[in-house]
């Protein structure tokens, strides 16, 4: 019996070993806050964390206005491609600086004031009109939780948080279609296995003359100008708003999209 | 206690219990978290602030009954798919041998605490029951004993507003007597729930609270003892699925 229920057991080997008798400090922060290594943070066992990223995968495709379950999908299945993230980001003199101030988008660290005093055509300006006419905001970023190192977790926020800087970049709406296309050109440029994953599975519910559209023109177009451009998470968004657009969009390589996806005004 | 649907279940399993139920003058009470009235309470001369335990945290007294009225405003609204999922429906059956052991009857003067979803109800506080003395034939708490702060001080308020003779009942979470058993049971506690809490509920720390509450529950014998020591007689306890829940059952004399 004991033979049976070791080889039964073995696979689960990887779980954290409990202490007994009781299963107290099952891979939980301490409520002193020890354990946490940044606000918000809530450990995870290897097991926790595949049952998260299969629920949170299963979740996102039901129901895809639960956007707080592909954040989810991000922080689980990211982990070795955040380093990868971040160690190059290292590398660029810009973007280590980002790693070093940590700056954070949001609605308190953003003088929108000011930026609607920028002029027309600069990102900053711009990047305001895309809230506007979208109807979002930064401040619906959800903090990252289940990245269990410090530094990676401010990566996937500054990934999350430059997602709408991106969307203006690439001059693409909030809807469905302006999603996906984002998604692609985020696969190519971070690896990351969530942005596959939205990129492969998002065009499921498309209609059939979209899927059309993507197909032949933005998903190549997304492709392309996603290998051309160097990785986006090292701009520093923040010194570059008064910087005209276009200029911006050369400097990186970005093109015009093929088609103008309705949406943007 | 009960959910909508399980009194439909009720209806098709038994048609007798059902037609009971409905006779029965059935009184649930969802429990509220006052802040003033608890610390009134608390403070019966010099008596400081002590700590107590939410889940494995440590937090005072006073704050316990805003941090549990938090988690419940948040689990609300997914409160019966949540039950569904994270016992795959057992907790109807468990709820019916609750009220199959009640054996209500037509007439029955019926109290259930911490009532949670599906039942007219009138708002109080478990620690301080808004009813005269010697009112109810039956008192019934399932699953919610474990998140008062002063469990004895809702034993002994269950056993004032109890007619002699009157019954008391309690559904909770208990110690699981089998050491495999227990180890799978530990398993699914703190690696699946809170993250069936996070996928379908988008809240991962209500549902951390509720497998590391019911650890921190007394065992059945325990428990019983504290029963006894509210006053009741003839107290008895029945372990249901290996003891992952146990229904205590006393009387007020």
């Amino acid at each position: 019996m004991a033979i049976v229920l070791r080889a039964v057991l073995r696979p689960f080997r990887w779980l954290p070993s409990r202490p007994r008798p009781a299963a107290e400090m099952l891979f939980r922060a301490r409520s002193d806050g020890v354990g946490l290594l940044y606000p918000h943070h809530i450990p995870t066992s290897p097991l926790q964390k595949v049952l998260l990223a299969a629920g949170s995968a299963a979740m996102a495709l039901y129901n895809p206005y639960r956007h707080d379950m592909v954040a989810v999908l991000g922080e689980t299945t990211g982990h070795r491609t955040l380093k990868v993230l971040r160690d190059q980001m290292r590398r660029d003199p810009e973007g280590a600086q980002i790693l070093q101030e940590r700056p954070r988008i949001s609605t308190s660290t953003l003088d929108l004031g000011k930026l609607q005093s920028l002029p027309e055509g600069s990102l900053g300006h711009e990047y305001l009109r895309f809230l506007d006419v979208n109807r979002v905001s930064p401040d619906t970023r959800a903090p990252t939780r289940f990245v269990d190192d410090e530094e990676l977790a401010y990566v996937i926020q500054r990934y999350r948080e430059v997602h709408d800087m991106l969307h203006t970049l690439l001059g693409m709406p909030t809807n469905i279609l302006g999603e996906i296309v984002v998604k692609w050109f985020e696969a190519v440029q971070t690896g990351l296995p969530m942005c596959i994953l939205g990129a492969l599975f998002g065009p499921i519910q498309l209609s059939a003359q979209s899927l059309q559209v993507l197909i032949s023109e933005l998903i190549p177009w997304a492709i392309q100008n996603g290998r051309r451009a160097p990785c986006l998470l090292n701009l520093y968004y923040e010194q570059r708003l008064e910087q005209p657009l276009r200029a911006l969009r050369e400097e990186l390589g970005i093109t015009a999209p093929p088609i103008q996806v309705q949406g943007l005004a | 206690m009960a959910a909508p649907r399980s009194l439909a279940l009720w209806n098709c399993c038994g048609r007798r219990w059902s037609r009971a139920m409905r006779g029965c003058q059935l009184l649930g009470l969802r429990s509220s978290w006052p802040g003033a009235p608890l610390s009134a309470r608390l403070l019966s001369q010099e008596k400081r602030a002590t700590e107590t335990h939410f889940g494995f945290e440590t937090v005072s007294e006073e704050e316990k009954g805003g941090k549990v009225y938090q988690v419940f405003e948040s689990v609300a609204k997914k409160y019966d798919v949540m039950n569904d999922m994270m016992s795959l429906g057992i907790h109807r059956l468990w709820k019916d041998l609750l009220i199959w052991k009640m054996h209500p009857l037509p007439g029955t003067q019926l109290l259930d605490v911490a009532g949670g979803t599906g039942l007219a109800w009138v708002l109080g506080d478990a620690e301080e029951l808004p009813f005269d003395d010697d009112k109810f034939d039956i008192y019934t708490i399932a699953f919610g004993i474990r998140n008062v702060t002063h469990i004895d001080q809702a034993l002994q308020e269950a056993h004032r507003v109890l007619k002699p003779g009157g019954r008391f009942l309690c559904l909770e979470f208990s110690q699981v007597n089998n050491p495999l058993i227990s180890r799978l049971y530990d398993l699914y506690s703190f690696q699946v729930i809170p993250v069936l809490g996070e996928v379908i509920a988008g809240d991962w720390k209500s549902y951390q609270y509720l497998v590391e509450s019911i650890r921190r529950f007394p065992s059945q014998e325990e428990f019983k003892e504290m029963i006894e020591d509210a006053g009741f007689h003839k107290v008895t306890y029945e372990s249901l699925t290996s003891g992952i829940v146990a229904i205590h059952s006393a009387f007020k004399l």
